[in-house]
């Protein structure tokens, strides 16, 4: 049947995507640009991607645990604004430390709203986008701060170890710590279980309303995070620092292979996938592709894959069904005349 | 547990069932469908609350229970439906909510040690580690089975386990029970499958209408004595049946397959008649009148009206044909709670409703107030929402919606599971004028003695193939539950 | 729930019941009287029938977006967050388009393009069964850039032509917004309550697969509220950009939020089932009313996403409590 081949090469485009798209990337850019296999273009792929990654990372968990947050491109703007507009009262550190706590606190009201109040988080997280948006564009009159203290970030983009910066091996490190916790302690593999199968977990005995909302909060302080690097490293607090990050946010974590269905995912995927989408923007750049021409191939690959994802799990959910009626033997087979 | 009974709103589920388990027996239930199997193995899990009567474990005396304190207090339940995550490993499902761990970490040495001291015990050869969402649905079964064998438990339930296991699944899982057995816990072990009962049980307990008719040893019963009792009931409702001349072959229906749930399934229908469709739960009657209707078409087979082949792959292209299709499941598939009655009413033929495409609401009122009246809609107010209405009275509207776009063939599923005596009797009633007017009924239904009194014939399922076609005048409910139980045929 | 005397459950079922449709039938007069009582204490110039008729020409034509989301969400779509994208391709093609074809063909080719982003939204949410929010916002961000890459990204601007100081002008003293926006409102609500397609939007919103069991097309018909939507954010589009004599991509950002909470407001369940062209009508005066009264205040801009957010939580977060407590979901 049709239908079973378009399955099985939905799943395999699916399954390797990311090598597809990363080995691509190379071979385009290495015929088109002189200087694009480089380390050097490395560190700058790794350098870029750190601030989307940690916006990717925050949804992970999220996703996981079957979840979603559209919030999280505005907290990111609370933050950077707040990291830098405190640094003349509270002095650099404690500011950024303040705009992380924004971070957390916006998660926490997601939290609240989607576990106490029972709201859909799609619906409570895209009414809190707007909240956050506007909040931070009222707070700053819909003016960038710059920073008092522009040297303060300045090191966060500087070359380490030849392909790394300190901005990029946070993002790297913090996706590794990720990584461990989903999938080495009790905890993160709990989460798998509350959106792979809610009622399984709750069954088991598994608080799922503490790990959705746990999943809210840690996802405020990595877009609070992301928000902070972002405002020190480029010495400005814009109000507007996340509002267009929040969908190339969503399609590194797609790439990477996380599902939106919950249940399935990891932070190394989401890894690749914000790599394999920060390569796809260097490389646009270095070719002079405008900005709107990176946003319709984003919307489009976006598209394409969960189309892809819907299309190869298609099967899934007949095969639970089909079981209440499954048999193995059939026994006697005798109709009267 | 002595002196249960459990009432929901309309139906009385069970009537002070007694019901005891040993330590160290094999404890099978049998009844038909609807007998109060479930209702009685849910209060035992914690889900339900009895009204009346108490539970005693271990000599404790115990009032109300939630989910979770029934497995505190060693009741472990093993559901015909898994209630697994595919997406963890095998070792992972079966310690989940109480990994070991070192420091911050899953000890997965000791998780994977526990989940293969298990799996052995219930010497079932899988892979700790392998992803559950992997495994065949038997394996996924036997897991189940070790996550609630991991817990220690010392009264276990077994919920019709056998339904997706093989031959070779099934033997392990005998073996497993009596190893439970020998370890002196308490097994309860409900199955449809009578053979089983006779192979694993210790003492059987027979409930028929909510009520424990009599619990046996099972080395002095046999199977026919055990349908017997499952089915001797009174009759406590009339179920008159109308003398209709049957006219040509309106639905026939030839080898109809769909892979992994039925297979083969030929069978006709002529005006006037209505024919049963006998299974027990899980055995693809309703596969097969969804597949018939489109809902989930067939993958081989052939539905012919009237002699002239039809091909239906969606719901629409069965309402052209003139099939109407009333759905088990009234409250997921059946109505539309938010709109109207006279909403509901008319949604399979609104679009027949029209003039310059707006709908005809005069008439479309005159048309539903009329339908509402002849069916004894209560209250008669066609304009309230039907999720305010009475399960029956909901009923009527379904059955009412699908009258007024005049079929020729109607498929009931279970019309009238959940609804009151005068409902149930003005719904037959209802199917009687159809059939009357040269309609072909095609019913499933669990209640054996309904389909007896208003059926022409009988088909019987059995585990997705057809075991018998039974003329009304050999139909019994003994001769039905033989087939469909698989016992082999006569009749 | 089953421990719960049946009588007491009735009993203060029907009450909230009771008081869920007294609240739903009162509250939007109620409300925009409160706001014309309110906004009249706040500026003399407020209850003037110029002020009035301005505040209701400026949301005429996002309110034309809300309309489309009406059927969006009374079919279970949730909500359509292309708009400003489709709100931009219409205002685009039909400038874009006007020295090549004239005036009117652009616009009405403006429209289509825009259906054309409706459809895919359709076909993505319909037939492919995709959650509406993620589709949308990858559509969005897609058919913007889209726009953007259409015109290299700047502005374009309008030839003058006697249609477009026709669009920007009044009929009767009415402007021609608030003229389009009334009859696109009479015709959609007849549609919505008096076809069949009408019937179908709600029933699939209440229960897909009971639908589905009697023979609606329940893709189709969620396909063609989308479709919809994108034509209507198309014409929002199309009018703002004659009516200004100039395009840009950004022409209708934020408009999506204005759209939901229109539709919130009045009443319209972002789930499913229940909701009309009435209420929304109701919704968008509101939201103007609202809006006009933070300007005359003297309140900056983004104040309006701040209270339009905070509606919406406020009324999804009731509606959500009233289902529960109903128990239909």
């Amino acid at each position: 049947m049709s239908g079973v081949n378009l399955r099985t090469m939905g799943h395999l485009v699916v399954q390797y995507r990311l090598l597809a798209m990363l080995a691509a990337i190379a071979i385009f850019g290495g015929f088109t640009l002189d200087d694009f296999l480089t380390a050097n273009t490395l560190r700058s792929i790794l350098d870029r991607a750190a601030v989307v990654g940690f916006l990717a990372l925050a949804l992970t968990p999220l996703l996981i645990a079957g979840q979603i947050d559209l919030s999280i491109g505005s907290i990111m703007s609370m933050s950077a604004f707040t990291t830098i507009a405190m640094q003349p009262f509270a002095g650099s550190l404690p500011a950024a430390f303040i705009g992380l706590c924004v971070g957390i606190a916006a998660g926490l009201v997601n939290a609240a709203i989607v576990v106490v109040l029972k709201v859909n988080s799609l619906v409570a997280t895209l009414a809190t986008l707007l909240i956050y948006a506007s909040l931070v564009l009222l707070v700053s009159n819909s003016q960038p701060v710059s920073s008092t203290d522009p040297m303060f970030g300045l090191p966060l983009t500087s070359t380490m170890l030849g392909i790394f910066t300190p901005r990029s091996m946070l993002f790297i490190g913090a996706a590794l710590v990720m990584f461990v916790w989903l999938k080495a302690t009790p905890s993160g593999r709990t989460l798998y279980a509350v959106g792979s199968n809610l009622s399984a977990a709750v069954s088991a005995g598994v608080n799922a309303n503490a790990y959705i909302g746990g999943a809210f909060v840690l996802s405020g302080l990595l877009a609070g995070a992301a928000g902070v690097l972002q405002a020190l490293s480029s010495a400005t607090g814009s109000p507007l620092a996340g509002s267009v990050l929040l969908i190339p946010a969503i399609t590194a974590v797609v790439i990477g292979g996380t599902r939106l269905e919950g249940g399935r995912g990891s932070s190394l995927a989401t890894l690749g996938g914000v790599v394999a989408f920060g390569a796809l923007t260097t490389l646009s750049e270095y070719n002079g592709v405008p900005s709107y021409t990176q946003a319709v191939y984003t919307g489009l690959i976006l598209i394409l894959l969960i189309t892809l994802d819907k299309v190869a799990s298609g099967g899934e959910g007949k095969t639970t069904r089909a079981r209440r009626g499954a048999r193995t033997t059939p026994t006697i087979k005798a109709r009267n005349p | 547990m002595s002196g249960i009974s459990k009432s929901f709103p309309g139906v009385k589920a069970l009537r002070g069932v007694n019901l005891e388990v040993r330590e160290g027996e094999v404890h099978a239930i049998v009844g038909e469908n609807g007998a109060g199997k479930s209702t009685l193995m849910k209060i035992l899990a914690g889900f339900y609350h009895p009204d009346e009567g108490t539970i005693e474990v271990g000599g404790k005396r115990i009032e109300a229970m939630s989910p979770r304190e029934a497995r505190d207090l060693g009741i472990g339940m093993i559901y015909q439906e898994l209630n697994l995550v595919p997406d963890l490993t095998v070792a992972e499902n079966i310690g989940l909510g109480a990994m070991p761990r070192r420091g911050p970490f899953v000890d997965y040495k000791a998780l994977v040690a526990l989940a293969e001291s298990v799996l052995k015990e219930l010497d079932a050869d899988i892979d700790a580690n392998m992803r559950l969402g992997n495994l065949s649905l038997s394996q996924q079964q036997l897991v189940e089975i070790a996550k609630v064998v991991a817990r220690k438990p010392g009264i276990v339930v077994f919920d019709e386990p056998t339904s997706s296991l093989g031959e070779k699944e099934t033997r392990i899982l005998f073996n497993v029970i009596k190893r439970m057995r020998a370890a002196g816990i308490a097994v309860l072990y409900i199955s449809h499958r009578l053979q089983e009962v006779m192979e694993i049980g210790d003492r059987v307990t027979v409930l028929r209408d909510g009520r424990n008719i009599e619990t046996r040893d099972v080395a002095g019963i046999t199977p026919d004595e055990m349908v017997r009792l499952m089915v001797g009931r009174e009759l406590t409702e009339m179920f008159p049946k109308l003398d209709i001349p049957l006219g040509d072959v309106v639905l026939d229906v030839s080898t109809l397959s769909r892979a992994g749930e039925f297979d083969g399934i030929t069978l006709d229908v002529r005006a006037g008649e209505i024919v049963g469709l006998a299974g027990l739960v899980g055995s693809g009657r309703t596969e097969v009148a969804r597949a018939i209707f489109g809902l989930d078409p067939a993958d081989t087979g052939e539905v012919k009206l009237r002699g002239k082949s039809v091909r239906i792959r969606r719901p629409h292209h069965a309402v052209a044909a003139g099939i109407a299709l009333v759905p088990e499941d009234r409250k997921g598939q059946g109505i539309v709670p938010m709109l109207s009655v006279r909403e509901n009413f008319t949604l399979p033929m609104i679009g027949r409703l029209t003039k310059a495409f707006l709908v005809r609401a005069r008439r479309e009122r005159a048309l539903v107030q009329e339908f509402a009246d002849r069916l004894k809609l209560n209250p008669p107010l066609i304009e309230r929402a039907l999720g305010s209405f009475s399960g029956g009275n909901q009923q009527k509207v379904v059955l009412g919606k699908w009258l007024l776009s005049k079929p020729s063939v109607l498929i009931l599923d279970e019309p009238t599971r959940g609804v009151d005596v005068g409902a149930k009797a003005d719904i037959h009633q209802i199917i009687g004028e159809f059939a009357e007017a040269g309609g072909a009924v095609l019913m499933i239904s669990s209640e054996l003695p309904e389909l007896l009194a208003v059926c022409d014939r009988i088909f019987v399922l059995h585990e997705g193939v057809l075991a018998a076609e039974i003329p009304r005048a050999d139909a019994s409910e003994e001769s039905v539950m033989r087939a469909a139980t698989g016992q082999g045929v006569f009749a | 729930m089953t421990d719960l005397n049946p009588a007491a459950r009735n009993a203060s079922e029907a009450t909230v019941r009771t008081a869920g449709a007294l609240l739903g039938v009162v509250s939007i007069p109620l409300a925009i009287v409160a706001l014309i009582v309110l906004g009249s204490f706040v500026s003399p110039s407020f209850l003037t029938v110029r002020n009035l008729l301005n505040v209701l020409n400026a949301y005429s034509a996002v309110g034309l977006a809300a309309l489309g989301s009406t059927f969006v969400a009374i079919c279970g779509g949730m909500a359509d967050l292309s708009i400003p994208a489709n709100v931009a391709m219409g205002a685009l093609v039909a400038l874009g388009a006007q020295p090549l074809i004239g005036p009117v063909p652009a616009a009405c080719l403006g429209i289509l393009v825009a259906s054309l982003g409706g459809l895919l939204n359709g076909l993505l949410v319909g037939y492919m069964r995709i959650n509406p929010i993620i589709v949308t916002l990858g559509t969005g961000f897609l058919l913007l850039g889209l726009s953007q890459l259409l015109i290299g990204g700047g502005i374009v601007y309008a030839e003058p032509s006697a249609f477009g100081s026709f669009v920007g002008g009044t009929v009767l003293g009415v402007p021609v917004f608030v003229w389009v926006f009334l009859l696109v409102a009479l015709i959609l609500h007849v549609v919505l309550s008096k076809t069949p397609f009408g019937r179908w939007t709600f029933a699939v919103g209440g229960n897909y697969d009971a639908s589905a069991t009697s023979a609606v097309p329940v893709r189709f018909t969620k396909a063609v509220a989308f479709v919809l939507t994108g034509m209507l954010a198309g014409m929002c589009g199309v009018l703002i950009a004659l009516a200004n004599g100039s395009a840009r991509p950004i022409i209708g950002s934020g408009y999506e939020f204005v759209a939901i909470t229109a539709v919130v407001l009045g009443g319209t369940s972002l789930f499913g089932g229940r909701g009309s062209i009435l209420r929304t009508l109701g919704g968008v005066l509101i939201m103007a009313l609202i809006g006009n009264l933070i300007v005359l205040i003297g309140l900056p801009t983004p104040s309006t996403g701040f209270v339009t957010g905070t509606i919406v939580l406020i009324v999804v977060g009731v509606d959500a409590y009233l289902r529960r407590r109903l128990g239909t979901e």
